[in-house]
């Protein structure tokens, strides 16, 4: 294995630890609590964010979980990097109009960031993504035994 | 190239199965809604099977609005009912804090609920520049030992304690007052109090 693959592994296992995390928090509370987080940010009304608010955590797990594994390691990739690019507009929208956001609501009732640390965070994330995206699966992946037996 | 196709398939039921395996967890290890409040702002046997969390404001014509409704509320559940008032004095009543924290004080004295019912019984009477007068006056009318009410406006964990509160609120996304949690779910505003939660409470307690 070279260095590459090494550095792919750690990337798709902080970025799909890291939604898997996320998602399970927001599985963990009601859709309507999560739909009311949504609202706040002040881009989609009531109607779309329920139905949002009960599939965005399912999908974050299930890319999250796609990542951590290797499977289909640069389309999980590529769809964990639209949901950071989602956030971040979301928080950029949130920060440029000034809606006061008491946190992120990133994390459910969990984990508490500040939607200027939330940017960074997701900016981060979607860099590793990125990387992934570039360098593959990587190390103990999925799709590479999957190869293997090619 | 039929191990590869076996290989990705079995790869496809590993994400989804970690995937439900998560929900399934998150789902059966639903923490219940926690709240800290100290004991004179609560009402109702400890272990309560509901439990309403009210975030609530003292200069709010709406939260004065829903104290009838959950006056009617109590005897109807009784003793399944625990109750939690919460402050979330809201930035544009310039006279919720004052009447937030007197009602805190008088709470340590073991008045509360007298006092926050004559806050907002009289709401519209103590809501302007003569607020502090008011409060005290009210303090006087309840016998409250008026130096240590004094003593306790004057102490900073007074206002830590409603500072608290505030936070509790904006944690959980609160953006209006009064919000009702009830086992967790929101209920905003007097009419969905009236109309929604007993409808949701019978249902928790047919658990």
């Amino acid at each position: 294995m070279k260095p590459r693959d090494w550095a792919a592994l750690g990337a798709r296992l902080i970025v799909g630890a890291t939604l898997v995390y996320a998602g399970t928090a927001k599985l963990a509370v009601a859709p309507e609590e999560f739909a009311n987080v949504i609202v706040s940010y002040g881009l989609v009304g009531p109607d779309l964010a329920l139905p949002l608010a009960g599939l965005l955590p399912w999908v974050e797990v299930a890319v999250g979980w796609a990542l951590a594994a290797g499977f289909l390691g640069r389309a999980a990739a590529g769809a964990a990097a639209a949901m950071y690019a989602m956030f971040l507009f979301a928080l950029g929208h949130a920060l440029a109009f000034g809606i006061p956001l008491p946190n992120c609501g990133c994390f459910g009732d969990s984990v508490h960031l500040s939607p200027a640390h939330a940017m960074l965070f997701d900016s981060l994330s979607a860099a590793l993504c990125a990387l992934v995206w570039r360098l593959g699966s990587g190390a103990l992946s999925l799709d590479g035994w999957a190869e293997r037996g090619a | 190239m039929k191990t590869r196709f076996s290989r990705r398939l079995f790869g496809a039921a590993l994400v989804a199965l970690l995937t439900a395996a998560c929900a399934f967890l998150a789902r059966r290890e639903k923490k219940p809604f926690s709240v800290s409040a100290p004991d004179f702002r609560t009402r109702g046997p400890v272990g309560a099977p509901v439990l309403i969390v009210e975030f609530s404001d003292f200069q709010c014509p709406a939260c004065r609005a829903a104290e009838p409704v959950l006056q009617r509320l109590f005897p109807v559940y009784q003793d399944k009912i625990r109750f939690v008032f919460k402050d979330f004095p809201l930035p544009m009543h310039h006279w919720a804090r004052a009447g937030a924290l007197a009602a805190e004080c008088a709470g340590r004295q073991g008045k509360f609920w007298p006092y926050h019912d004559i806050l907002y019984d009289r709401q519209d009477a103590w809501t302007n520049d003569k607020a502090a007068t008011f409060l005290a006056g009210y303090a006087r009318e309840l016998k409250l030992d008026e130096p240590e009410w004094n003593a306790c406006l004057a102490d900073p964990t007074t206002a830590s304690a409603v500072d608290a509160d505030a936070r509790d609120a904006q944690n959980a996304w609160v953006r209006a007052t009064p919000t009702f949690f009830v086992n967790g779910r929101r209920f905003v505003g007097a009419r969905e109090l009236a109309e929604l939660a007993p409808l949701f409470i019978d249902q928790e307690l047919k658990k």
